[in-house]
C-alpha cells in the first residue's frame, strides 16, 4: 500500500516478469485459487518494484497464517506434521553433530581456558534443555498418534503402512548398533580418533539419512493411513513446541559454536561455523513455519450460543 | 510526513468500503480506491486482504466467465463495515472536536 501519487510513472520492464515469478513463493494452494486474478491483475495495471517487493512480501505472512477456506485442515496438519517430523529429525541430526564436534572434546585434559567461557557454558545449558523438552515434546504429542496408527494398520493388516511406522525405532537401532558412531567416533584432529574426518563425515552423512528415513517412515505412514480426531491435534500442538525448543537449541549451539571460534579457537575450525548456523537456520525456519501452520490448521472450537429463555 | 499518513488506513476496510458499492474485480478495486480514497493498494496487499476477507466470510466471490473474478460483500461483511465505520466517525468527531478546541480548527 502506498500513496496515490506517481501511480503513472513508466514501471521497468523487468518488473513484470519479475512480478509473476514472485508468485512462485506463495503455497501451491494459494496459486491454485488467486494465481490467475493476480496475473490479470499484472496484467491490468501494470508492475513496479513495489508491485514485486509486496507480492514477494506477502507471500511470508501466506504460508505462515494459511487462508483456512482453501485448505482440508486435517490434511493440512498432517502435511504440517510431516514436514515438522523431517525438519526435526535434520535439526536433531544437527544437534548431534554439534556436540560430537564441541561438547565431545571438553575432556578436562588440554581444555583451554577460553572453552569454559561463560557464554559458552550458558549456551551449552540453553542447549541441553531445549534439546530435552524438544524429545519431550515429541514423545508426549506423538506416541498418541503413532500409537493410534500402528493400531489401525495392524488392525487392517496393512505391513507396509507398518514398515513405515517401525522406521524411526528400526533405524536409529541399526544405525547405532552398526558402527555406535554418536559416541566413538570423534572428529579428526583431536588425536584420539580412530578414523579420520572425511570418514567421520561420511559416518555423519549416513546418519543424516538414516534420520531423515525415520522420520520419513511415519510422514509417509500420515499421507496414507490418514489418521484425524484428538490425537491429530494433539500432536500438532506437540510439534509446535518441539519445533520452538529444537531452534531454540539450534540458536544456543550457534552462539556457543561462535563462542568457541572466539574463545576457544583449537576447538572450533571456520569451516564449521560457516556451514552450520545457516542449516540450522534453515532447518529451524522450515519446522517453526510448518509447526505454526499445522497449530492454525486446528479446528476453531465454538460455543454454541442459546437464546436466552 | 502527513502525506504518508494513508498508510496507517486499514487495508480491509479499504476493500469492503470499496466494494460496498457494486461487486468488482481486483483491478476495479484497486483504481476505486485509489481515485475515492486516494490509497494505492498493491497486488500483494489487496490478494492478501481479499484472501483473509473471503476466508472470514465477509466477501465472497462471484461466478465469472473471463478471468477477472468479480467480489461481493456479505451480509456479515455489510455488517462489520458498518460497525468499523461507527468506531471511525466517533473517533473522527472526538478528533475534530479536540482539534477544534485546542487549535482553533475549523471544518470546512
Amino acid at each position: 500500500m502506498s500513496g496515490g501519487h506517481g501511480m503513472n510513472a513508466a514501471p521497468p520492464p523487468w518488473a513484470g516478469k519479475l512480478a509473476r515469478a514472485a508468485l512462485a513463493l506463495y503455497p501451491a494452494v494459494w496459486r491454485a485459487r488467486y494465481g490467475d486474478e493476480v496475473r490479470v491483475l499484472l496484467e491490468d495495471s501494470g508492475a513496479d518494484p513495489r508491485t514485486v517487493a509486496s507480492l514477494a512480501g506477502q507471500a511470508v505472512p501466506a504460508w505462515i497464517w494459511p487462508i483456512r477456506h482453501l485448505y482440508d485442515r486435517p490434511a493440512r496438519m498432517r502435511a504440517s506434521l510431516a514436514t515438522v517430523l523431517v525438519a526435526w529429525t535434520v535439526l536433531a541430526g544437527l544437534a548431534v553433530a554439534f556436540a560430537q564436534f564441541t561438547q565431545a572434546q571438553m575432556s578436562p585434559q588440554g581444555q583451554p581456558p577460553g572453552a569454559r567461557h561463560l557464554v559458552i557454558l550458558l549456551s551449552y545449558g540453553v542447549f541441553d534443555a531445549a534439546v530435552g523438552v524438544s524429545a519431550l515434546a515429541v514423545a508426549v504429542g506423538g506416541l498418541p498418534l503413532w500409537l493410534l496408527m500402528m493400531r489401525r494398520a495392524r488392525r487392517e493388516q496393512r505391513p507396509r503402512d507398518l514398515a513405515c511406522l517401525l522406521a524411526p525405532v528400526v533405524m536409529p537401532v541399526l544405525y547405532l548398533a552398526a558402527g555406535q558412531v554418536t559416541g566413538l567416533v570423534p572428529p579428526a584432529g583431536t588425536g584420539n580418533g580412530p578414523i579420520g574426518l572425511s570418514a567421520y563425515l561420511a559416518l555423519l552423512v549416513l546418519g543424516f539419512v538414516a534420520g531423515v528415513i525415520s522420520a520419513a517412515g511415519p510422514a509417509l505412514a500420515l499421507r496414507r493411513l490418514r489418521p484425524h480426531g484428538p490425537a491429530v491435534g494433539l500432536a500438532a500442538r506437540a510439534a509446535g513446541v518441539a519445533a520452538a525448543a529444537m531452534a531454540l537449541a539450534g540458536a544456543a549451539s550457534i552462539v556457543a559454536a561462535i563462542g568457541l571460534y572466539r574463545w576457544a579457537p583449537p576447538y572450533h575450525q571456520g569451516w564449521q561455523l560457516a556451514v552450520y548456523p545457516p542449516l540450522v537456520l534453515l532447518a529451524a525456519a522450515v519446522a517453526v513455519v510448518s509447526a505454526a501452520r499445522g497449530i492454525r490448521a486446528r479446528p476453531v472450537t465454538r460455543r454454541r450460543i442459546t437464546p436466552a429463555a | 510526513m502527513t502525506d504518508r499518513l494513508d498508510r496507517w488506513a486499514d487495508p480491509p476496510l479499504l476493500v469492503l468500503a470499496s466494494l460496498a458499492g457494486e461487486p468488482k474485480h481486483g483491478y476495479a478495486i484497486m483504481q476505486d480506491v485509489a481515485d475515492t480514497m486516494g490509497v494505492r493498494l498493491t497486488a500483494g496487499t489487496l490478494y492478501a486482504v481479499i484472501a483473509r476477507l473471503e476466508s472470514r466470510g465477509l466477501i465472497e466471490a462471484m461466478d465469472s466467465e473471463d478471468r477477472r473474478r468479480p467480489y461481493r460483500l456479505t451480509a456479515a461483511g455489510a455488517s462489520a463495515l458498518a460497525e468499523q465505520s461507527e468506531r471511525m466517525h466517533q473517533v473522527a468527531f472526538v478528533a475534530r472536536e479536540r482539534l477544534r478546541v485546542r487549535y482553533g480548527w475549523a471544518v470546512s
